[in-house]
């Protein structure tokens, strides 16, 4: 695999050289080009000698909240000339609750109020770049959990019941329909942000005839402000592995993949020991639990990118390639663009995000109606979100659907401050935002009725669930510098393989960073149309959602911004933000491409 | 299996609220790698949006998509990621939440498409497609490179079309840069739309070379690992350049092919103003153009001159721009035979030339045509000479497929100027919808009447009819190596070749393959499937250089013999003949044990000439002999394998794959039913089957006189080729021996069939030698 070995050269030599990349396009036998265009493609891969010291801050709009800004210019005054040192900005790291968070030599270090020695804010950030740069050895964080249990979620009150619903479905036989029936009568849905139902690619896959089919699960979890997943496999990676061995058995896949960003290194170790348990266990294997039926797993490490996330992307990434989202269905028919038809290696596939797999043990051990009954408000089911920014005690909380935003603000200890509520982002950048008078609506995917009208509040308010990467924004914030932040983030994470967002992205930022005109809004309008309905994924389509959103609803900051010059980075150029390595640190920046 | 062929299913499809019916599928070929060797297979693809507007009249604008085909014949593949194609796409009733990519979404029964206008959630289509050209055109340093100098880079074009001139966003801050280390290839990056379109070419060609790299507003394309092209692994074959929609990718001056002395080159915008090719100069990429000058020029020839000469090799092609041409033979209709002459021993033979009417030979051909390499139509036996008009291309086959010329073309009035192109241009242009269809209708109107005459089948087929035939059949080129017909397929039409060759072989179970014929010009094929009810294919056909068909469907076909039970017979005797040919051959091979002697050909060889080396001592009676039997030209080298003691001696074998039939210009080669190869009369003694023949087994002989040209003064030796004709006509009886075994003093050479030696001598010999290892 392309992408392993890639791993294993970086790891070997701390980067990928020309040399090493010509020999591996030797022995895969695949053209060099190739190659090359993978390696500069994810953001993991170096393409020239390590520094001594690399540290890379998050941006991204909770550690942004948090003066993200201002610790990265601290760590690079300290820096100054030394060039064994690299800083730069990176995107989200997934420590949205213990912002600002960074990468120390490609380990995240953030400020954790509960783990012993953890920084507790930017000064013993600034100074962890600083021991790091004298030669002195600086210890991975080992993080606290931030969500605490017990959990709905998890049927088991004890380690040894694990994996039992998986035993007793394969001591009874003859369960694949039936479980797929529950999933289904337990309405569950897409956790990771979509929200269309699951069975729906559970039925497909088993009802395709295909020799070879895979179980994915995506726990790429790179959205600004979504820590869910970090919890669920950090606490609970045993429901993850019964709930993919049962998507195995249930639809006659024989392989997994458990798909995690790289920078989720605790994450890693410990799905990797719980699929050694697994094994020994019988859960795992050739043999499941003496049935004869073969099911195995593996994890697979993101080599990086929000758009991996994606679900197309992240398995053209799996298969080695640019993780480059393919055609949609839209795009392409049904078959071609979905992969319950044709996914990884063009077979069909099962692909979840992790909380979604989560739920099959406990819904398949109390049943589909214990689920539904979890759900309050009108809603059905259980919800895991993060709640980050400007609240008391940000963290990760599993609630029944139909929580309201204000509860959640509740949960997480109040406004910081006791600062007043301007806007709540229920989805990080990817959904519109709600204004104070709106946080009482209860949190759930979107519904509509025959008649295509929505059917529950959420939808009415043109919103969802989706993630629930919860963003609070107290009273005092600029809601156009958080826009443009968002905006950046997009821009940045945007895999450059269609025009409307690869060149729309930038553009968009171009428009909000630039000297304001009364055009601008004009021009948002109609790039947002053509970004919105000629992209080729949702990360293309929702580029524009932050700043159409502000404009809509936080009237009075547009207006603000129309009359000033925008935030304090506005007027930089593109080439300044390009040295600064905003994009992804391959030798991909702009200048001297190929020049002679 | 069906009779009647019932063609692709059709859809029902609205495309901006008008009903069409349209097909479901096109077909395609697609190249397969198995085993590190490629297959062509001929696949039908579901009709994408754009393919299907496409048929209906209605053009939705792309940019990335590429509406042609690769050098292969196969259809590039989309990328889908320019989406200037976006369409809104209505099912049921209902339309998707985002626009599709009309280049890549297939149409369904009953889809409705909306090309123009507002969106159901009220988004303008054509704005949206506006703003991309927009985005693009912000970041695009127009006028590029391209749209300076030719006006047609396809980025500014829409921009024009659309009526954008000042770039609404701001330009990029820094420009990505530019590569000159290519000498005859220029890069520049800022002009970089990233439609994947030269990384999809390069890979077309199997160079690999481009790909894209870095990520987001970042990426750009690359040369291997991001080196300069220069530098890169690049051959310079230039089809980046010509998929480049803008100036990105062009030509940068360097090295380019010359004409020949004291003419003058057509400059590429020469070529663009051309009266008559200019159009069609036209639709070929200027930066293509621009690094071909110098492989196409004009001119001029006053009446009597040669514009060039039967047998030469050429590597060009003539467009006749104006005036008129004589086209015609220079050669003395005959054969040679060798016939006794009285005196000794082994003085006794001479060859003569001989003309069918004097000297019938078995299963000659007796078709009145012989097939030239002109647009025009070919020549008759007993009429060596036509007079070819201004717009035919002449020598087309003698530039793509290297075979020699096929007549000699002497301007007939004063004014005939002469549009001389390399192969490049010539490929190039054939690949232009104009060219193709202006050829194609030129060869409906002048050509394809004596073309189907030529066919002895066809001699007396209406007027009627072939009027009628004249706007159904359709004319298909297929370039080297891809198949026409598959073996097992069902068959749907038949096929007579206007260029090239077609390898007819049978394939086996064990991935044996058995090369039945090797046709050319004026042959058909694809009548044995058609004959039988529900009939397949009996055997593969492929392309083995570049072929052009004329195939004519079932549908015209069943017509065709239900009308006239005469061709039906005919054409029915033919298909049984080869039939029963092809299946004594398959038995003969099926059965065999020494590969190299079966790859050889050897055993279903009619006759060799073998040596006992152990009685042999080189005394070289035979060739001797066998010279003096042939006017002193040898047919005889004493030289080829051994089997055991056995040397088996270069002459004509009869092979399984008889190479000599490929190239001849005018298809005067070719194999009898029985295997053995006869020269037809009209042979021109090009020398092209002499060199073809792996064994050297077949010669040219001088005949009559050297022959000056009254206008140039140019002296030409004829000549005509000769195969081993096994002494058939010095040989008295059926026993009497060849001259070559004749003469051997030492009773070491003798003349055998393949099947003979094999299960006699070799099998004799290694039980003998077994039989004393075993002592």
């Amino acid at each position: 695999m392309i992408i392993s070995e890639l791993n294993a050269i970086q790891k070997r030599y701390g980067y990928i050289s020309e040399a090493e990349l010509e020999a591996l396009a030797r022995r895969l036998k695949r053209p060099i080009h190739e190659l090359y265009g993978v390696a500069s493609f994810y953001p993991h891969f170096r393409l020239s000698p390590p520094p001594k010291v690399s540290v890379a801050v998050c941006t991204d709009a909770p550690c942004h909240m948090k003066g993200a800004t201002n610790l990265l210019k601290r760590i690079r005054d300290l820096a100054g000339d030394d060039k064994s040192v690299e800083v730069k900005r990176c995107s989200c790291l997934g420590q949205c609750d213990r912002a600002p968070a960074m990468l120390l030599n490609d380990y995240p270090y953030s400020c954790d109020r509960e783990a012993p020695g953890a920084p507790r804010g930017e000064s013993d950030l600034v100074d962890l770049a600083r021991r790091a740069m004298a030669g002195e050895a600086v210890e991975h964080l080992r993080f606290s959990s931030a969500a605490k249990g017990p959990f709905k979620i998890d049927p088991y009150s004890s380690p040894d019941e694990h994996y039992s619903v998986l035993k007793q479905l394969l001591a009874q036989g003859g369960f694949e329909q039936q479980v797929i029936d529950k999933i289904k009568a337990a309405n569950l849905r897409g956790m990771g942000g979509a929200g269309t139902v699951a069975f729906r690619k559970w039925q497909t896959v088993k009802d395709q005839k295909s020799e070879q089919k895979y179980v994915v699960c995506n726990g790429d979890e790179s959205e600004v402000g979504t820590i869910k997943d970090r919890e669920l496999l950090k606490n609970l990676p045993h429901l993850l592995i019964e709930a993919m061995a049962i998507a195995g058995v249930c639809t006659g896949a024989t392989r997994g993949y458990v798909y995690i960003r790289h920078e989720y290194h605790e994450q890693i170790e410990i799905v990797e020991q719980e699929l050694q348990r697994a094994r020994t266990l019988g859960a795992l294997g050739s043999n499941l639990f003496g049935s004869g039926r073969t099911f195995d797993l593996s994890v697979f490490v993101s080599p990086g990118g929000y758009v991996q996330g994606e679900e197309t992307a992240l398995l053209e990434a799996i298969e080695g390639k640019r993780g480059q989202p393919r055609n949609k269905s839209w795009d392409v028919g049904l078959m071609a663009g979905v992969p319950a038809f044709m996914g990884l290696w063009g077979k069909p596939t099962i692909i979840n995000n992790v909380e979604t797999f989560m739920y099959v043990p406990v819904i398949l051990a109390k049943g589909p109606e214990w689920f539904l009954a979890q759900g309050i408000n009108g809603a059905q089911g259980l919800k895991w979100i993060g709640v980050g920014g400007d609240v008391a005690r940000p963290g990760v909380f599993e609630v029944p659907m139909g929580t309201t935003y204000r509860q959640a603000i509740e949960l997480a200890g109040g406004m910081a401050g006791g600062k007043k509520l301007k806007a709540v982002c229920p989805s990080g950048p990817s959904l519109p935002f709600l204004l104070p008078s709106e946080i009482d609506v209860p949190m759930d995917f979107p519904a509509w009725d025959r008649e295509g009208k929505p059917a529950n509040p959420i939808t009415r308010l043109g919103t969802s669930v989706g993630s629930a990467a919860i963003i609070v924004i107290a009273e005092g914030r600029d809601m156009v510098d958080l826009a443009l932040n968002m905006t950046r983030f997009y821009r940045n994470e945007s895999c450059g393989k269609c025009v409307p967002c690869r060149i729309g992205s930038q553009k968009m930022v171009d428009i909000i960073e630039g000297t304001a005109r009364d055009s601008d809004l004009d021009e948002i309008a109609r790039l947002s149309d053509a970004m919105n309905m000629t992209s080729i994924c949702g990360l293309g389509q929702v580029v524009s959602n932050p700043i159409t959103c502000v404009i809509r609803k936080w009237k009075d900051d547009v207006q603000a911004h129309l009359k000033r010059a925008v935030s304090a980075e506005s007027g930089r150029t593109v080439a300044q933000w390009n040295e600064s390595g905003q994009m992804s640190g391959s030798a991909a920046a702009g200048a001297g491409l190929g020049g002679v | 299996m069906a009779e009647t062929s019932p063609g692709p299913k059709k859809l029902r499809l609205k495309i901006d609220g008008r009903e069409y019916l349209v097909d479901a599928t096109k077909s395609v070929t697609r190249t397969i790698v198995e085993h590190d060797r490629e297959r062509h297979v001929e696949v039908h693809v579901p009709q994408t949006i754009y393919d299907a507007a496409k048929s209906v009249g209605i053009e939705i604008p792309i940019l990335c998509h590429r509406d042609q085909l690769n050098l292969d014949g196969t259809p590039v593949p989309q990328a889908g990621v320019c989406r200037v194609c976006a369409v809104e796409v209505w099912m049921n009733g209902r339309p998707d939440r985002v626009f599709a990519a009309a280049c890549c979404r297939e149409i369904a029964d009953g889809m409705e498409v909306k090309t123009v206008g507002k969106a159901q959630n009220g988004v303008d289509i054509e704005q949206t497609r506006r703003t991309l050209i927009e985005l693009l055109l912000a970041d695009h340093p127009a006028p590029c490179v391209r749209h300076r100098e030719f006006h047609d880079c396809e980025l500014e074009l829409y921009a024009e079309r659309y009526g954008l001139k000042k770039p609404v966003y701001t330009p990029r801050a820094v420009s990505k840069g530019t590569d000159f280390s290519n000498p005859s290839i220029a890069i520049d990056h800022s002009a970089c739309i990233l439609c994947d379109r030269c990384i999809r070419a390069c890979a077309a060609v199997e160079n690999h070379i481009i790909g894209r790299m870095g990520k987001g507003y970042a990426s750009s394309i690359s040369f291997d690992n991001n080196k300069p092209m220069g530098q890169s692994n690049c051959v310079n074959c230039g089809e980046c350049m010509v998929a480049c929609p803008t100036g990105a990718i062009t030509y940068a001056g360097g090295k380019a092919p010359r004409p020949p002395e004291g003419v003058s080159m057509l400059l590429a915008e020469d070529l663009r103003k051309l009266p008559t090719l200019g159009p069609m100069f036209r639709r070929i990429s200027p930066s293509f153009l621009k690094r071909s000058e110098g492989a196409v020029w004009a001119r001029n020839f006053k009446k009597g001159e040669i514009i060039c000469r039967q047998g030469e090799f050429g590597s060009t092609a003539f467009y006749i721009d104006s005036g008129e041409v004589d086209i015609y033979l220079d050669v003395n209709l005959g054969h040679l035979r060798t016939r006794k002459r009285s005196g000794g021993l082994f003085n006794r033979m001479s060859s003569l030339l001989f003309s069918r009417e004097q000297d019938p030979r078995r299963e000659e051909r007796l078709s009145k045509s012989i097939p030239i390499d002109s647009s025009a139509g070919d020549l008759e036996y007993g009429r060596l000479v036509a007079r070819v008009t201004a717009g035919e291309l002449i020598g087309e086959a003698a530039c793509l497929n290297f075979q020699p010329r096929s007549a000699t073309v002497r301007a007939a009035t004063d004014d005939v100027i002469v549009i001389e192109m390399l192969r490049n241009v010539l490929d190039m242009l054939r690949k232009t919808r104009e060219f193709r269809a202006d050829m194609e209708r030129k060869y409906r109107e002048r050509a394809l009447v004596s073309h189907l005459r030529s066919v002895p089948i066809f001699r007396d087929l209406p007027e009627a009819f072939i009027n009628r035939l004249r706007d159904r059949v359709s004319l298909l080129p297929f370039e080297p190596g891809q198949p026409i017909v598959t073996q097992g397929d069902p068959a749907d039409a038949f096929y007579l070749i206007r260029m090239g060759h077609v390898k007819v072989y049978e394939s086996y179970a064990d991935g044996q393959v058995m090369v039945l014929s090797y046709l050319s010009r004026g042959q058909y094929f694809g009548e044995i499937g058609l004959l039988t009810p529900g009939g397949v294919r009996t055997a593969n056909c492929t392309a083995l250089d570049h072929v052009e068909v004329v195939r004519i469907e079932k549908r015209d076909f069943d017509d065709m013999i239900r009308l006239f039970p005469d061709i039906k017979a005919r054409l029915q005797e033919v298909a049984e003949a080869r039939l029963r040919e092809n299946r004594a051959r398959a038995s003969q091979t099926r059965t065999l044990s020494l590969p190299q002697y079966i790859e050889q050909g050897l055993y279903i060889a009619q006759s060799l000439l073998i040596l006992d080396l152990e009685k042999c001592t080189r005394c070289d009676e035979c060739v001797r002999a066998c010279a003096q039997a042939h006017d002193g030209i040898t047919r005889l080298v004493r030289d080829g394998l051994r089997f055991d003691k056995y040397l088996v001696t270069t002459s004509c074998r009869s092979c399984r794959d008889p190479l000599c039939m490929v190239g001849c210009p005018v298809g005067s080669i070719r194999r009898k039913g029985d295997l053995e190869i006869i020269i037809e009369d009209h042979c021109i003694g090009c020398g092209r089957c002499a060199e073809q023949c792996p064994y050297g087994n077949i010669n040219m002989h001088p005949i009559g006189h050297d022959r000056r040209d009254p206008v140039t003064g140019e002296v030409d030796h004829p000549r005509k080729a000769a195969v081993c004709d096994l002494c058939t006509d010095m040989c008295l009886d059926e026993n009497d021996d060849p001259a070559c075994v004749y003469a051997c003093p030492h009773d070491a050479a003798h003349r055998v069939d393949g099947q003979a030696f094999f299960d006699q001598y070799l099998l004799g010999a290694r039980a003998v030698s077994e039989k004393m290892q075993a002592k």
